[in-house]
């Protein structure tokens, strides 16, 4: 179990997915972490306003407003500044990760434990 | 020439079979098929592609990580609810996957012309009832009562299903109502498919940056149209529902 789980960090998961979203967070809950879901960056924002997650996994490709529009408003507001983001993409280009600011990127589909790697480098060190 | 073809063509061994796609012809490129539709162009055919790719990627991750998952748990927790869960998940996108190929591959073999196909004449409403009996969820029952039962095309009963299919699937989304209704003209039957409103430029080409179809019909209507062409109809959209025009069969009309 990693530091970041240990502590219960707190990962915000946004794919308009569904099975996507449950896989992830099954994952991430089997590993001792606590989660957040949404389905767009709206939502995502919302849930923002209620937690401060430890750690953001943002899906690019969304309806109502995308994961690029998200970062965007992210970097806008004051309270999500700073968050760290990977980015899980079926897009496989790491440029549109590097274009939001993002910590990592994630080529869906990628290994379970390449995701672990990733959360449990950035939360413990969060 | 045509029979001595279709001779030659049947000692052929190893003949090619898709789906239920039946051989007997082989077509040519569909003559109608504009060639704008056709994505050959480098960018076009790299945004497609791109599309495609990122479609089978979000259910081939789900299939995986739980079939991973579920051969984590111990031998025991495999039959208990987290079990179910996840091979609930890992079938539900192996499914959506399987759609999203048969459809790729339908299409682009379409698109070069490598679909033998065996004209027959294909009783519309038997087909209709057999894609309207599949279970649909929640959804509500398709209305066929504006198709007669003697209503009748003439073309690949395979192909037929499919785009009948990829049709109603398409009407049906967001669990609308679909009502199904056929009318003959001109040695031609016309089918319109109605139910939910048909996205702008839902016939184009799809291209990379749209959001993940959820039900794996991205690529319905791309085949579709494709098919349509070579069964010397067409797919529109009008009035807010998919309209397709095929050759009547015999039994409905005087037959191609």
């Amino acid at each position: 179990v990693s530091a970041g789980a240990a502590s219960g960090a707190l990962v915000l998961v946004v794919d308009d997915d569904p099975d996507i979203l449950d896989a992830i967070c099954d994952i991430l809950e089997g590993e001792g972490y606590r989660v957040a879901r949404a389905r767009h960056g709206v939502e995502a924002l919302e849930a923002l306003g209620r937690e401060r997650p430890s750690l953001i996994l943002l899906d690019l490709m969304m309806p109502v407003m995308d994961g690029l529009a998200f970062a965007q408003a992210l970097r806008d507001r004051e309270t999500g500044g700073g968050i760290p983001i990977v980015v899980i993409s079926a897009d496989g280009n790491p440029q549109k990760a590097a274009s939001v600011g993002a910590r990592g990127f994630l080529a869906k589909p990628f290994d379970i434990e390449a995701l672990l790697a990733q959360v449990a480098s950035i939360t413990a060190a969060a | 020439v045509g029979l001595l073809y279709l001779w030659l063509y049947s000692r052929r061994s190893g003949v090619e079979r898709v789906n239920s796609v039946s051989e007997q012809r082989v077509i040519e490129p569909p003559p109608d098929h504009p060639p704008s539709e056709t994505p050959t162009d480098p960018d076009l055919r790299s945004g497609f592609l791109g599309f495609v790719a990122h479609e089978m990627r979000n259910p081939l991750s789900t299939a995986l990580w739980s079939a991973e998952l579920l051969a984590r748990l111990a031998p025991e927790d495999r039959g208990g609810a987290r079990g179910e869960k996840l091979s609930g998940m890992c079938l539900r996108a192996l499914q959506r996957l399987r759609i999203l190929v048969e459809d790729h591959f339908l299409a682009e073999r379409l698109d070069v012309g490598g679909i033998p196909l065996r004209p027959e004449n294909v009783p519309l409403r038997d087909v209709l009832d057999a894609i309207a009996a599949k279970a649909r969820g929640g959804a509500p029952p398709v209305d066929l009562s504006g198709v007669a039962p003697d209503v009748a095309a003439w073309g690949d009963r395979g192909l037929i299903e499919r785009v009948l299919d990829a049709a109603v699937a398409m009407a049906g989304r967001g669990d609308a109502r679909v009502t199904v209704a056929a009318s003959l003209e001109d040695g031609r039957v016309s089918l319109r498919v109605a139910g939910a409103e048909p996205a702008p430029e839902a016939l184009a080409v799809p291209r990379k940056g749209t959001p993940s179809d959820q039900t794996g019909r991205a690529l319905a209507l791309h085949m579709a149209v494709r098919a349509c062409a070579a069964l010397d109809g067409s797919l529109t959209v009008k009035d807010g529902a998919y309209v397709m025009s095929l050759p009547a069969g015999p039994q409905g009309a005087e037959g191609p």
